[in-house]
């Protein structure tokens, strides 16, 4: 599979960027995409064949960030299955270590991240941040 | 004793709706947030759900030259942001949109989170790649909500959902 997946971003979607030689992942941005399914496909499909053929290395923890500023309920739907993806990972040995950014006044966004953390087995932490970027 | 009671219209928009004017749509709603001074949570669930709203006339309205075009419209009334958004729609899509509505209307706000989260977790997308949960997700962040269908003729009625948001709440 390909190493590294780019998409870059637009008005409506988020800039993604999976690398799985550095173990990051990262989604970025605005989703309210007019298709979230397609627009998702590619990262579905890199997800869908990492957890296939990928071969754990405890020594090295692969870390998702998603800072996100507006999602849909469609992307929200989406972000479930990524996040399920990234479960069925750390179920095989993978560390993995899911990062939910977000602007610290912003309490949507955090309770968004508080109801996928609850709704996922993974190491899940939220990040408040400062000021918007 | 002086009384004050503030009632703005603070962007109204009237015309074809699509992807492409949807992001300077809300660029403008959310300029103009930010002029009333709306703190950042309540301004964001605002946003939040004028796309669900938007996306939904996007997705199953009825672009049609000859009835009315969508509408969007924002004000404010005193401590109150009201967010308006109609647009024509099949007269058979009304049974189907009132019963919906009507059962949620019928559960607490707890029992639209459980609802939501269910749909969310166990349900397959739409047709279109949504996720089926646009009203659900209006019903459970407004403060109060409400609908009108009007007939327009006897195959189509114009669709309105209003939600108010308290600013006091952000």
């Amino acid at each position: 599979m390909t190493p590294v997946l780019h998409i870059d971003p637009s008005l409506t979607t988020p800039e993604i960027h999976f690398d799985l030689e550095k173990g990051h992942f990262s989604i970025k941005g605005s989703s309210y995409p007019e298709n979230s399914l397609k627009f998702y496909q590619p990262v579905v499909q890199y997800l869908a064949d990492l957890v296939r053929t990928h071969t754990p290395s405890p020594e090295k923890t692969l870390i998702l960030e998603i800072e996100l500023q507006y999602f849909n309920t469609s992307t929200a739907k989406v972000l479930l299955d990524i996040l399920r993806y990234f479960e069925q990972l750390y179920e095989k040995g993978q560390p993995v270590q899911v990062r939910w950014l977000y602007l610290e006044d912003d309490t949507e966004m955090e309770d968004a991240g508080l109801d996928y953390q609850a709704a996922v087995k993974l190491p899940f932490e939220l990040v408040a941040l400062h000021e918007e970027a | 004793m002086n009384v004050s009671y503030e009632h703005r219209t603070l962007f109204r928009y009237e015309g074809p709706l699509d992807m492409q004017l949807l992001p300077q749509v809300i660029k403008s709603v959310e300029q103009l947030l930010i002029g009333e001074k709306i703190r950042t949570p309540l301004r964001r669930k605002i946003i939040s759900i004028l796309i669900e709203l938007a996306q939904n006339v996007i997705h199953y309205g009825i672009h049609n030259h000859f009835l009315p075009n969508p509408t969007i419209s924002l004000t404010r009334e005193g401590n109150d942001i009201i967010l308006s958004i109609a647009n024509p729609i099949h007269a058979s899509q009304e049974l189907f949109l009132r019963t919906y509505i009507e059962n949620l209307l019928a559960m607490s706000k707890e029992e639209r989170t459980v609802l939501y989260q269910n749909v969310l977790t166990k349900s397959d997308y739409t047709d279109s790649g949504g996720a089926g949960l646009g009203i659900m997700q209006v019903l459970i962040k407004s403060d109060s909500f409400s609908y009108k269908i009007e007939s327009l003729d006897p195959e189509h009625a114009y669709f309105t959902i209003t939600a108010t948001f308290h600013i006091n709440n952000s």
